[in-house]
């Protein structure tokens, strides 16, 4: 069989990923919703197993008694460390909300309305968020108004 | 039948407890952001922390969260790890230390709940 490569370059080859510029290669291609939640659940998922590390150690004075944990949570009830726990709170809804949306697709057929659970799941998730910060600040809330 | 097969395991049994576990996780995390934030002092005294712990149940609750969220979240770094080639020495090095890593924070969270005393 005759092989005519002249002709061969006439079809456009199909992208493929260009493993040497992995960053630019990410970053450039089309995002829908479907890639953003799985950045995003990959960001918060990090952020999580992080901040359970952090959260056996910073209970770890518990071994110590009475004086040194209520020491420790002193700080953590500082309104900065409260408005850093209402943050973190949104990485434990996206990362719930878009895990409850990954078994839908995955035992539920959810895969044909996958985008649809992507909205929903953000507008659960802040009027949810919105929620728990009226809940965490209610007396700094009552002292404003 | 595989021209590249590299493992028996397909990984299917890792995919369904993933997502077993990440659902008893959101139970759990409901549970625990009611009672850690409903009252803002049931979560951060040393005396609402010590009057739940007199419940064994409680103890055994609150380590099952800590075993399944560790199991979860460590599962999930080692997916991420999977998602790329790796050399089998750096495959083994990284999960060891991602399982030598949970296991060590594991156990201080159980010496941790178990130095809480019981009050009698």
């Amino acid at each position: 069989m005759e092989t005519d490569t002249g002709s061969q370059n006439t079809h456009r080859k199909p992208k493929t990923f260009d493993q040497k510029n992995w960053i630019s290669e990410n970053l450039n291609y089309k995002k829908d919703s479907g890639s953003w939640a799985w950045i995003l659940h990959r960001i918060t998922g990090i952020a999580l197993i992080a901040y359970l590390f952090l959260h056996i150690y910073s209970l770890s004075p518990l071994t110590e008694g009475e004086v040194a944990f209520n020491n420790k949570m002193e700080a953590f009830t500082t309104p900065v460390f409260m408005v850093i726990e209402w943050l973190l709170f949104a990485f434990v809804l996206f990362h719930s909300l878009n895990g409850i949306r990954i078994v839908i697709v995955d035992w539920a057929d959810g895969a044909k309305y996958h985008k649809q659970l992507y909205r929903l799941s953000w507008i659960v998730g802040i009027i949810l968020f919105l929620a728990m910060g009226a809940i965490m600040f209610s007396h700094e809330l009552k002292n404003l108004f | 039948m595989y021209k590249y097969r590299v493992s028996k395991n397909s990984g299917s049994g890792s995919w369904v407890v993933q997502r077993i576990t990440g659902l008893a996780l959101v139970v759990f995390m409901i549970g625990h952001y009611i009672l850690m934030h409903y009252q803002p002092e049931s979560g951060h005294t040393y005396e609402a922390v010590l009057a739940r712990m007199q419940f064994s149940w409680y103890r055994i609750i609150d380590l099952s969260f800590l075993v399944l969220g560790m199991y979860h979240g460590l599962n999930g770094v080692w997916n991420i790890f999977r998602d790329y080639k790796m050399p089998t020495w750096a495959r083994i090095s990284v999960l060891s230390a991602i399982i030598l890593f949970g296991l060590a924070f594991v156990a201080w969270g159980f010496v941790i709940i178990f130095s809480i005393p019981y009050l009698s």
